[in-house]
């Protein structure tokens, strides 16, 4: 069978289900990305003003999350997550649920470690604001969420878009270690056409070439979001 | 055959919701007679089930279903799902039998009831033709592991497989049920290599990184007959029962006695008249029609043929 | 209580076993990248753009796929190429430490490229122009007064790319490589104890990134001879009025 039916429409070709992982993809890493902003944020704010045992909390988090390898994270939650739920389920007398499906799990293994870095882009967003700044807009009679919505928000988001695209990037390609879960993103597709239809030249590289196209479209958002951020900057 | 692992998972899983399902029947919740019955198929397992691009079920069980829900006067109604997810499903009442490649084990039937084998897979090793390998004696000697006692022939074929197999490597899936036998019988001689799927074990097994496989017959005739497998040969003796399980049926709930009994009516007619044998050879290019201990109702009777 | 603890102490001792392969697949691509971003970073100022293309091109490609697809193309792609699997090349290719190391080295040489190439930029105009006005020419300007500047710059960054790189090194068990988290998987798959095994390989893999980065922070320390002097505030500098 030629290339060009391979990569095809038709009924012989895989190019539905490339796109589809490329879907995927897509979708698992902006569901990782937007856990890892949650949980990040709460990071941050541990580490900046929670009480003594949350700090030490978060900063052990960031250490062990850093510094293990992230297949590791996704084999873990992958083989022990099932495991845990049932234990946490005949602890509390619950009904057995069922195992929690791989875009879950996928997502959450590298949310979890993105929440590891971009906690530390949070803190250190919030660390370059002026202590002056908060004292001005308290002497103006700022409360918390004006002050927040006026003055952290702003800057923060400033400093912080270009750091948070490079976490973006990292989690576009740490997706495709989910793969190892089994579910369909486009790493998982092109190692089963690869491996099906024995051509895996053919497929590594149209692999390539479409998280290239992701990598530099998504590269090419986050730089006029960079610009819509710094707009104040101008002129 | 099914991966083992993950089916572990689903073990300890099944164990706690069967425990859950007890629960609920002595507080008095009945369960309608089967007429109608779904059940559950993954669908991505070929050529056991395979799903089309449309969404339609084809594959050996969907076919024989088909017959053999006809034959039990049952309305049968296929669904595709993941394996993970399968035998909590089942306990939960969500489907009523499992019907996706699942060996016949004892660790299983703890869990599951088990109906009669509808099919029965041999492993079997595949190597390169260029390889020395590819002169393993004993072509085609079926050893069947739980021959007892073991005749001469088959422990004389297994310590010949020994001394062939010394020194080279052995790809197969992660932990597939041959892992019992590769540890049983050939732990030490060999290196095995596990991979995570069969595509990414065959890719090796062309280009010649591990010397040989072993694999079930239904999934490595139908590669053999791919225009680009032409460099592989299936050597060596066939393996059967013993570590590799007693061949795949259908999963049940332990309770449901009544839909098991329906259903091994149908298989016993089905490995009569030839429907598996012709089924198998569509599906599999091999017959891989299990032998059926005789009828309980028949027993002291005439034997099988 | 006590069969646990028998349990994980001789996971930990297989799991222990596999650590070389860890660090050998780390000590060659490491070099190895550090060795071929040198010479990128020297194409990424070359005057004539055809190096500044390749490199930029290298950078883009490497930097946007992720680098367990570079591994399985090297792995399993370059095996369906004829003159590779036929050729000379094959005893390389077949082995997957060789494939795991030379995917790593391409991939993390474009990082420690950029991460170069970015120190360089940041390398003090002032310090070149005074070497050049003792009368330092080429080497010896490279020699005693940019490359100094430039590994103490890009040392923290430098830091970083190497603990991610021994992170990455556990992607070698997706091509059959047997190093701390394929062992890992392996006792898995026949004793089902996941969240031992786990912890005890994830415990490994943070001991041995605490110990790096001890030896890089001394490293630092030691090549930060100015630490003196930069503790005083720097005056910013004054664009001299022309």
């Amino acid at each position: 069978m030629d290339d060009l039916t391979l990569l095809g429409f038709g009924p012989d070709g895989w190019a539905p289900l490339l796109l589809k992982g490329c879907l995927l993809t897509l979708a698992v890493s902006a569901a990782s990305m937007a856990i890892g902003t949650v949980l990040g944020v709460l990071l941050a704010w541990a580490r900046l003003k929670g009480p003594r045992w949350l700090r030490r909390t978060a900063l052990v988090y960031g250490v062990v999350l850093r510094g293990v390898p992230e297949l590791l994270v996704i084999l873990l939650l992958y083989f022990g997550l099932p495991s845990l739920i049932l234990s946490l389920a005949e602890t509390f007398g619950w009904d057995a649920p069922g195992l929690p499906p791989p875009f879950l799990v996928g997502s959450l293994s590298v949310g979890l470690v993105s929440a590891a870095y971009q906690a530390e882009i949070f803190r250190g967003g919030v660390g370059a604001i002026p202590r002056g700044q908060f004292e001005a807009a308290r002497a103006m009679g700022f409360g918390d969420l004006l002050c927040f919505h006026r003055i952290v928000l702003p800057q923060v988001a400033r400093v912080v878009l270009p750091a948070l695209g490079n976490v973006w990037q990292f989690n576009l390609k740490d997706s495709a270690l989910i793969a190892v879960t089994g579910l369909s993103e486009l790493m998982r597709t092109s190692l089963v056409a690869a491996g099906s239809t024995r051509h895996p030249f053919l497929f590594f590289g149209v692999a390539m070439a479409l998280y290239l196209v992701l990598t530099t479209l998504s590269s090419t958002a986050f730089h006029y979001g960079g610009r819509y951020s710094n707009r104040w900057d101008r002129g | 055959m099914r991966r083992l692992l993950r089916a572990g998972i689903g073990f300890a899983m099944a164990a706690a919701l069967s425990l859950s399902a007890a629960w609920g029947r002595a507080s008095g919740a009945e369960e309608p007679p089967p007429r109608t019955v779904v059940i559950g198929t993954e669908g991505a397992f070929p050529p056991w089930n395979i799903t089309r691009p449309d969404g339609t079920l084809i594959g050996f069980e969907p076919d024989l279903l088909q017959i053999l829900c006809q034959r039990a006067n049952l309305r049968c109604q296929l669904v595709a799902q993941d394996w993970d997810g399968m035998i909590g499903a089942l306990q939960a009442h969500k489907i009523d039998v499992i019907a996706d490649a699942l060996q016949i084990t004892p660790a299983r039937k703890a869990v599951l009831a088990f109906s009669l084998p509808y099919a029965i897979t041999t492993g079997v090793f595949v190597t390169q033709k260029d390889s020395p390998l590819a002169r393993m004696a004993n072509r085609g000697l079926v050893l069947d592991l739980d021959a007892s006692p073991t005749p001469e022939r088959q422990t004389q074929a297994l310590a010949a497989l020994r001394e062939e197999l010394r020194g080279k490597t052995l790809g197969v899936a992660i932990s597939s049920t041959y892992d019992a036998f590769l540890d049983k019988y050939l732990a030490g001689v060999i290196t095995v290599k596990s991979y995570r799927t069969m595509g990414e074990r065959d890719l090796d097994l062309l280009s010649g990184r591990i010397d040989l496989t072993l694999d079930d017959t239904t999934y490595l005739r139908p590669l053999l007959a791919a225009p680009d497998a032409q460099d592989l040969v299936l050597v060596g003796p066939e393996l059967i029962g013993g570590e590799l399980g007693a061949g795949e049926g259908f999963g049940l709930r332990k309770d449901d006695v009544a839909l098991a009994e329906r259903l091994n009516a149908a298989i016993r007619s089905a490995v009569e008249d030839g429907t598996v044998r012709r089924l198998s050879l569509k599906w599999f290019k091999a017959d891989a029609t299990p032998t059926l201990e005789p009828h309980p109702a028949a027993a002291g009777g005439s034997p099988q043929p | 209580m006590g069969e646990h603890l028998t349990f994980i102490g001789s996971v930990t001792a297989q799991l222990v076993r596999a650590v070389p392969v860890t660090l050998l697949i780390l000590a060659v691509s490491g070099v190895c990248a550090t060795v071929l971003a040198t010479g990128l970073t020297v194409l990424s100022v070359a005057r004539s753009p055809l190096p500044r293309l390749f490199q930029r091109t290298w950078t883009f490609l490497f930097r946007g796929t992720p680098l367990i697809l570079q591994i399985f193309m090297i792995y399993y792609g370059f095996a369906m190429v004829p003159w590779i699997r036929h050729g000379f090349l094959w005893t390389a290719f077949r082995d997957p430490v060789f494939c795991t190391c030379l995917a790593m080295t391409c991939c993390c040489s474009a990082y420690i490229a950029e991460i170069f190439r970015g120190a360089l930029a940041a390398v003090p105009r002032g310090e070149i122009e005074a070497g050049r006005a003792c009368g330092m020419t080429g080497f010896m300007l490279l020699r005693r007064v940019i490359a100094p500047s430039l590994i103490r710059i890009a040392l923290p960054s430098y830091s970083n790319e190497i603990i991610m790189m021994t992170k990455s090194t556990s992607l070698a068990s997706t091509i059959t490589v047997l190093d701390i988290t394929g062992v890992a998987q392996q006792v898995i798959a026949h004793s089902y104890r996941t969240l031992d095994v786990f912890c005890a390989a994830a415990a490994l893999y943070l001991l041995i990134n605490a110990g790096l980065s001890a030896l890089l922070a001394a490293l630092e320390r030691r090549l930060d001879v100015d630490r003196a002097v930069s503790s005083i505030s720097v005056p910013p500098v004054v664009e001299p009025l022309s």
